[in-house]
């Protein structure tokens, strides 16, 4: 596929659960040079949050729009960026944005949107790779959107993104200890709604 | 052990955690790397020899400009008429010495203007106003730091960098903006106090009409008796009436900037909902459009026990955050008409996004 020179920023390969994070301080210096007009930093920058943003938004948003959304959050981090003054807060600002756009996509839907109740065009034809029905993934997902706020995002970075309890802390500018208690306390609260949530135990309660 | 697993993937692998992982991972984003217009960023460089093809033009147009400035204000200044006809904003001391720009005020009679990019500071023992006929009179308590950033004759926009300031405003609503480091307030026809702290965090107090208090996206509106909180992350809170309740102020503020723990929050909630008047209302407005499905379930039912629901306003489609039912709910406060606000964001809409190919 043809690149626009100059415009487009670097390739990225989604990195495995183990990745290590990269530090909040080497973040500092690309949120300033990007201040600074450095297109290829906030080319990094992108890279190193695109997953927190699309988690976040996927814990609140249908599934389609939440791919949608994640270029408008970052187009609005874009144009706001010279006037945010503190960079080592780059990450909860983003978040804040990505929240903010996840809740003016509701405010500014038909009241027939609602999150993912039915299989999209996209995964009617089951993927291979998959060995888990598709009606179960979104049933999970949408089981983890019940869930309070702190625990849907975190648990959906985790398990959707892939991104390690550390590497959540560094993006989020949440504490290691409120990492682990949002992803232990999530677990819990999960695995009650899903044991007596899933399609096949709603089946047994039908029949 | 298998909580290692769920921190970091690490350790022994735990069938359950894995299954979830391997059920969500079909979620995870595939989008193509995003590719944005050249102009959102920074301008681009000029070709090679562009100089005397581009710029010469422009620095003759430059050269002109300034010429035609400087006559003006030789003209102005040795014109027997003073004529007030500057885009910058009358400054007054009324206490100590504020500074504008390089020039303090130092006695009653002296007056300055502040320009636009300019800044305006007042230290622990000043005071002074700002004016302008057309839109309205600014106090500036000491210890803040202000400055003009837009000054037209349908715009007007400070920035208030630190501090506080008393504004009275006549201009028509939506023409008078203050930015602060964690919001933007904007006039709906009012008169309001907005303060900042050090760390760009603040409050705004509403006395007269009503404010929108607005970042990305996330607004708040503050109407006469009324105060919202604003943090550099989170935006502005959920506004309240000064007279509820400390429980329902001090959950309130919990439930918008605090750290809690499921248990907490649903605590704070509870106490949110218990604690609410009739005229709490407006609160609980705008908390259905930051709470979950749950619990957004329980502040419909708590809002629609205290004001009947408006015609055509159904719980589904509130539920659902349906936009004309949320400004249907507005107006029925009677609090003011929300379609100035949406008049206002219309105004503001930044021209079309170039969206990456997909």
């Amino acid at each position: 596929m043809a690149i626009t020179a100059g415009a487009r920023f670097a390739a990225w390969e989604w990195p495995s659960v183990n990745t290590a994070a990269s530090t909040d301080i080497d973040d500092e210096v690309l949120v300033r040079a990007a201040q600074g007009g450095d297109r290829a930093a906030f080319g990094q920058l992108y890279q190193h949050y695109v997953r927190m943003v699309h988690a976040i938004l996927l814990a609140r948003v249908p599934t389609a729009a939440a791919e949608d959304l994640v270029h408008d959050v970052f187009l609005q981090a874009l144009r706001s960026l010279a006037a945010m003054r503190e960079a080592s807060r780059f990450g909860p600002w983003l978040a804040a944005i990505a929240r903010n756009r996840a809740m003016d996509f509701h405010r500014r839907a038909k009241p027939t949107d609602s999150l993912d109740a039915q299989p999209g065009p996209t995964d009617a034809v089951e993927n291979p790779q998959h060995e888990i029905a598709i009606e179960d993934s979104i049933a999970l997902l949408n089981a983890v959107r019940e869930l309070p706020d702190v625990y849907r995002e975190t648990l959906v970075m985790r398990f959707v993104e892939g991104m390690t309890g550390p590497e959540i802390a560094v993006r989020t500018g949440l504490t290691h200890g409120s990492v682990r208690v949002n992803l232990h306390r999530g677990m819990q609260m999960l695995r009650e709604k899903w044991a007596c949530n899933t399609p096949r135990a709603e089946k047994e309660k039908s029949s | 052990m298998k909580n290692d697993y769920l921190w970091d993937g690490f350790g022994e692998p735990d069938p359950e955690l894995q299954r979830i992982e391997k059920s969500l991972a079909r979620f995870r984003y595939s989008g193509e790397t995003p590719e944005f217009s050249s102009t959102e960023f920074v301008q681009p460089k000029l070709p090679r020899f562009a100089f005397f093809t581009r710029w010469t033009p422009r620095f003759a147009a430059a050269t002109l400009f300034l010429v035609a400035l400087t006559t003006s204000v030789l003209f102005l200044r040795l014109s027997p008429l003073q004529v007030s006809n500057a885009p910058g904003w009358d400054v007054a001391r009324l206490s100590g010495a504020p500074r504008v720009g390089n020039f303090s005020l130092v006695s009653d009679s002296s007056k300055a203007q502040l320009r636009v990019g300019q800044l305006m500071v007042t230290d622990n023992s000043s005071r002074a106003s700002l004016n302008v006929a057309e839109v309205g009179e600014i106090y500036v308590d000491p210890g803040s730091r202000v400055r003009l950033i837009e000054s037209g004759s349908n715009r007007s926009r400070l920035a208030l960098e630190l501090g506080t300031i008393h504004a009275a405003i006549w201009a028509p609503p939506g023409e008078f903006v203050v930015d602060t480091p964690s919001a933007t307030a904007v006039d709906l026809g009012c008169a309001y106090t907005l303060h900042v702290n050090d760390d760009g965090s603040g409050t705004l107090r509403t006395t007269l009409g009503w404010v929108g208090f607005h970042k990305d996206g996330h607004d708040s509106f503050i109407p006469a008796g009324a105060m919202c909180a604003t943090r550099p992350v989170q935006g502005p809170g959920t506004p309240y009436f000064e007279d509820a309740s400390e429980k329902l102020r001090g959950a309130l503020h919990a439930f918008d900037f605090e750290s809690l723990s499921a248990a907490d929050r649903e605590q704070a909630l509870h106490t949110i909902l218990a604690q609410a008047r009739r005229r709490d209302a407006f609160t609980l407005w705008h908390l259905l459009a930051r709470v979950n499905v749950d619990e957004r379930a329980q502040v419909y039912d708590r809002l629609a026990s205290l004001v009947t629901p408006p015609a055509n306003v159904t719980r589904e489609g509130t539920l659902a955050l349906d936009r004309q039912m949320m400004d249907a709910w507005w107006n029925a406060f009677d609090l003011g008409d929300i379609s100035v606000w949406r008049f206002w964001e219309q105004k503001q809409a930044p021209p079309l996004l170039k969206k990456a190919a997909r």
